[in-house]
């Protein structure tokens, strides 16, 4: 192990020394934040495994007699996959650590979130965060944790289980909060989350023990995104770096279903010891899958065998100083060992570490890169196509990523990680939350920028119970409410640059618009994640969208206009007519009125 | 004595021609419902473009574009049904023998579900169905508040109901006869007088009874109170017409009481959709801008208001030639006016004894 004479912090007190810009900042943001953060990894969780999503929220104050900023007991319970046991205490007690590392849209991205909330919990209450969590429908684990700010590593209290039936997870965090001031933000966010989420059933609990429901509108959850590769103009430097580093990954993870992989390619026994491993692994090295011979090196280098291995999980491995690091469990430690390049094993790990080719790297693991572009591209490039990815000096990384921007010959991006909620069900909750007396909906198709693909989904609504207060904006992006920062907003700007008289709107109209924003990326303009950037891409297709719908609703208006007008004659003559019959009988000295209905 | 020369009863005819031109809108708005058709209202344009002046009629009449008012244009459903229903009303009150004023219009409308915003938006109903009649208002038995006097040797008999055929000389009460619907709606049967003196003020009204004017003059004095009523307009025409007797204006020495004489005469624009309001050989006494320095009547200056109108009237076509130009044009220069009173300096009989025989013999002359 180097010596280390710089202090080194972990992730966890780098987010606890600059949680303003998780949107942590304050009592009442905080509050809010949380909320969002645990709702969301709700939702997406359910997205994930295609369960219609039951949620459950609750905030109540621990001593509700305290005035506000008090502490709040906030939980989320969802009827989602579930976590794991064994992966509880990381996924909510580690940070970065997370399941949402694939390119595909979801409302967060790596699930950073969640801990920072428990994290933000803990620094204001000093309280544990509770997880419980059934993934299998037999039984719930229930695991009372406080995070190790220093070490970036759980601490378990309390660790019990119990039956249940039903897959799903419960978090349950004490923080610090100020609920007269963000209550109704929260409220908001429920209720617009509810709109763009009809297939969700979301019910909410606030301090005064006041339930809010919203009931699921649609029934059929819309199609699920699938996980992509990046797009060459959507991957910078750090990217890159990440992607060649994940092939080191190819050290596969170490689950019971891979190690039941390595028995089968061995052939079964009884039990294995190490010694066992090796030889019957050297016997049918020929044999063996790619992932097998590297789970088979790592275990010769660390002599362990298969019990050993599930307690441990490696960190780094470092082919220039020939070190592989690894995590005990058991000790919670970290160990680094020496690699012997003599070891028949360690071509076998430089080999996976020191990756493809670039050109196969290039088809791999781009979307929509075939090996003609990768070619043309490593040219253009230049650089060899048979040159090793992990390989290659910092400076050549730059100009790899410098080169991916600025080659022009690569297909636009697949859309297919993306999920809009759809034309139906958007048109379904607008029609469920405002019952207007007109709606109309419309879905882009895909477009993108820099590399990311996008859709814009969109939806007007007219009159019916819709107060006439003037012209209201509903955001959303990957199906999240944005609720701060409206101003700034390219969506508020396109709506405001429209000349509504052409579209028969005047004065305060009874108008709502409801803007979906899908993006594997979404352009924030701040950390804050509340307002989108104005990208000329993404204005045009909003402006397309918003054109297209004032034009239904001019027409409605037309349409209404002119039966309004019916009505008023129908009215006026209903009431005149009579009149003037009266009128005229008497003037003229008749007996009997005309006859003046045929 | 002068008898009604033409001896049919005036008053009686222009009733039963209002009541039948009545039945025939009637009629007419019957049969369009009854065939399924929109009724409607044809009614002379009172635009300022449409009312022409007309030298041989000499008053101020309407072209001959006219507006249609149609039950078929919904926002004109409100007023035809306003219009229908006033026709319908003024029939009952002439039928009736009831009076009304504009006001009390503006109030029975609601008894029918008629709705007038304010009375101004009633009134303006008033004047649309005199035009459709061409016959004033006070013939469809709606007067104005403001009321104007008669006195002298006339008689009259009274067709209004508990009175008809009663008869009764104007030359009885000394304060004058209050030209009321009761008065307007009477025939005139006989007179002695050989003239008709219309005064502009009360004041002098009652003055002229005192100095027995209408004896010494053999003439009948009319109170018009400012400017003339139509009802009393109406009174003088037809002592004019119908009893034969000359009319002259005795109105104060201003560019007011010059036009209180030119309306009797003329008419007003406004009522230029009406006929039988003038009295065309009627004539203006004075006091004439001339009259201020021929008599030495002490004067007082003219306003800013004062010298406007009279640039406002030097553009109206009958004031642009012989004396009534030239009276206009004596005024702007002397930019100071004199009232009837005015001669009261000189004793309060100067009026009667003096100034009223001299403009009398010079108005033989023109």
């Amino acid at each position: 192990m180097s010596k280390e004479t710089f202090s080194q912090i972990s992730p966890s007190e780098f987010f606890y020394r600059n949680r303003d810009l998780a949107g942590f900042s304050n009592p009442t943001r905080s509050l809010y934040t949380s909320v969002r953060e645990f709702v969301e990894n709700a939702l997406d969780a359910c997205d994930q495994k295609k369960i219609l999503p039951d949620i459950y929220l609750s905030i109540k104050a621990v001593d509700a007699e305290q005035s506000d900023p008090k502490h709040y007991v906030l939980t989320v319970k969802d009827n989602g996959p579930g976590i794991e046991s064994k992966h509880v205490p990381h996924a909510f007690g580690t940070v970065l650590y997370g399941s949402k590392f694939g390119l595909k849209q979801a409302r967060g991205m790596f699930g950073l979130g969640a801990t920072m909330a428990i994290l933000y919990g803990q620094i204001t209450t000093n309280k544990p965060v509770t997880v419980k969590s059934c993934s299998d429908g037999k039984a719930a684990d229930e695991f009372v944790m406080l995070l190790d700010i220093q070490k970036n590593k759980p601490v378990i209290l309390k660790h019990h289980t119990k039956e249940s039936s039903r897959t799903g997870l419960s978090v349950s965090i004490v923080l610090e909060g100020d609920y007269s001031k963000a209550g109704s933000k929260i409220r908001d966010y429920v209720s617009q989350t509810s709109l763009i989420t009809p297939y969700a059933s979301i019910t909410f609990e606030d301090p005064s023990g006041e339930k809010f429901h919203y009931g699921r509108i649609v029934k059929e959850m819309p199609p699920a995104p699938t996980i992509i590769k990046p797009h060459p103009h959507g991957v910078d430097v750090e990217t890159i770096r990440r992607m060649i580093v994940d092939t080191h990954y190819q050290i596969p993870p170490v689950d019971n279903k891979m190690i039941e992989k390595v028995k089968k390619e061995l052939g079964h026994k009884k039990s294995f010891t190490t010694k066992d491993i090796l030889e019957r692994a050297q016997k049918k090295w020929s044999d063996l899958s790619r992932p097998v011979r590297t789970i088979i090196a790592v275990m010769s280098f660390l002599n362990v065998d298969f019990s050993g291995l599930q307690k441990i999980r490696i960190d780094d491995l470092d082919v220039a100083n020939k070190k592989i690091t690894y995590w005990d469990f058991g000790e919670s430690q970290s160990h680094a060992i020496d690699l012997d390049p003599e070891s028949p094993y360690y071509k076998q790990l430089a080999n996976t570490v020191q990756g493809d080719t670039l050109l196969t790297f290039l088809t791999k693991r781009f979307q929509r890169v075939g090996s003609t572009t990768a070619e043309k591209f490593c040219e253009f490039a230049k650089f060899k196509p048979e040159r090793r990815i992990g390989s290659m000096t910092n400076e050549e990384l730059v100009r790899l990523a410098d080169a991916l921007q600025k080659f022009e010959n690569f297909l636009s991006p697949d859309p297919s990680c993306l999920a809009p909620l759809g034309e139906e069900p958007l048109s379904k909750g607008i029609m469920k939350f405002f019952n207007p007396e007109f709606a109309s909906v419309l879905q882009r198709s895909a477009s993108a920028y820099s590399g990311f693909p996008f859709v814009v989904e969109m939806g007007i609504a007219y009159g019916g119970d819709i107060p006439a207060a003037g012209l209201k904006v509903y955001r959303f992006a990957n199906r999240i409410p944005l609720l701060y920062d409206e101003g700034s907003d390219v969506v508020l700007k396109i709506v405001n640059e429209m000349d509504w008289s052409r579209y028969k709107v005047k004065g305060d109209p009874p108008l709502v618009i409801v803007s979906h924003i899908c993006s594997t990326r979404i352009p924030y303009k701040t950390v804050g994640k509340e307002n989108v950037a104005d990208r000329p891409e993404l204005e045009r297709e909003l402006k397309n969208a918003l054109q297209y719908l004032a034009r239904k609703l001019a027409v409605h208006m037309s349409r209404q206009g002119a039966a309004d007008m019916a009505k008023k004659r129908a009215n006026l003559y209903a009431k005149y007519v009579p009149l003037i019959s009266q009128f005229a009988t008497e003037l003229s000295g008749k007996k009997k009125e005309p006859n003046y209905n045929s | 004595m002068k008898n009604n020369k033409s001896k049919t009863r005036t008053a009686e005819a222009r009733k039963e021609k209002l009541l039948s031109l009545l039945q025939k809108h009637g009629l007419s708005i019957y049969d369009n419902l009854d065939q399924g058709k929109f009724p409607q209202f044809v009614i002379p344009s009172r635009s300022v473009n449409n009312i022409v002046y007309d030298k041989k009629l000499r008053q101020y009449i309407l072209g001959n574009s006219n507006a249609v008012r149609s039950a078929r244009n919904m926002s004109q459903l409100r007023s035809y049904t306003q219009l229908a229903w006033l026709a319908f009303f003024v029939n009952r009150l002439v039928r009736e023998g009831k009076s009304s004023t504009l006001r009390d219009i503006y109030y029975s409308s609601q008894a029918f579900s008629i709705d007038f915003e304010d009375q101004p938006e009633s009134d303006n109903i008033i004047v649309d169905l005199e035009a459709v009649t061409s016959s004033p208002r006070e013939d469809f038995h709606i007067f104005p508040e403001e009321r104007s006097s008669v006195f002298g040797d006339l008689t009259i008999e009274y067709t209004v109901p508990g009175y008809e055929g009663k008869r009764m000389n104007l030359s009885d009460h000394p304060d004058g006869y209050l030209i009321g619907p009761s008065l307007s709606s009477a025939e005139l049967v006989d007179t002695s007088a050989e003239l008709v003196i219309a005064i502009e003020k009360g004041g002098l009204f009652t003055r002229f009874v005192e100095e027995n004017v209408h004896k010494k003059f053999k003439s009948i004095i009319v109170d018009t109170a400012g400017q003339a009523p139509r009802s009393t307009r109406n009174l003088l025409r037809r002592l004019n017409q119908e009893m034969g007797l000359p009319v002259v204006i005795l109105a104060d020495g201003d560019v007011y009481g010059e036009h209180i004489a030119m309306v009797i005469k003329s008419g007003s624009a406004n009522a230029a959709h009406l006929r039988e309001l003038t009295v065309p050989d009627a004539k203006w006494l004075g006091v004439w801008a001339t009259d201020i320095e021929k008599y030495k009547l002490p004067t007082i200056p003219m306003t800013e208001a004062d010298i406007k109108r009279i640039y406002d009237l030097q553009k109206d076509p009958r004031y642009q030639e012989g004396n009534w130009k030239k009276q206009l044009e004596v005024f702007l220069k002397l930019k100071r006016k004199a009232e009837l009173e005015a001669f009261s300096k000189y004793g309060l009989t100067n009026i009667t004894d003096k100034y009223l025989p001299a403009k009398l013999e010079e108005s033989k002359s023109f």
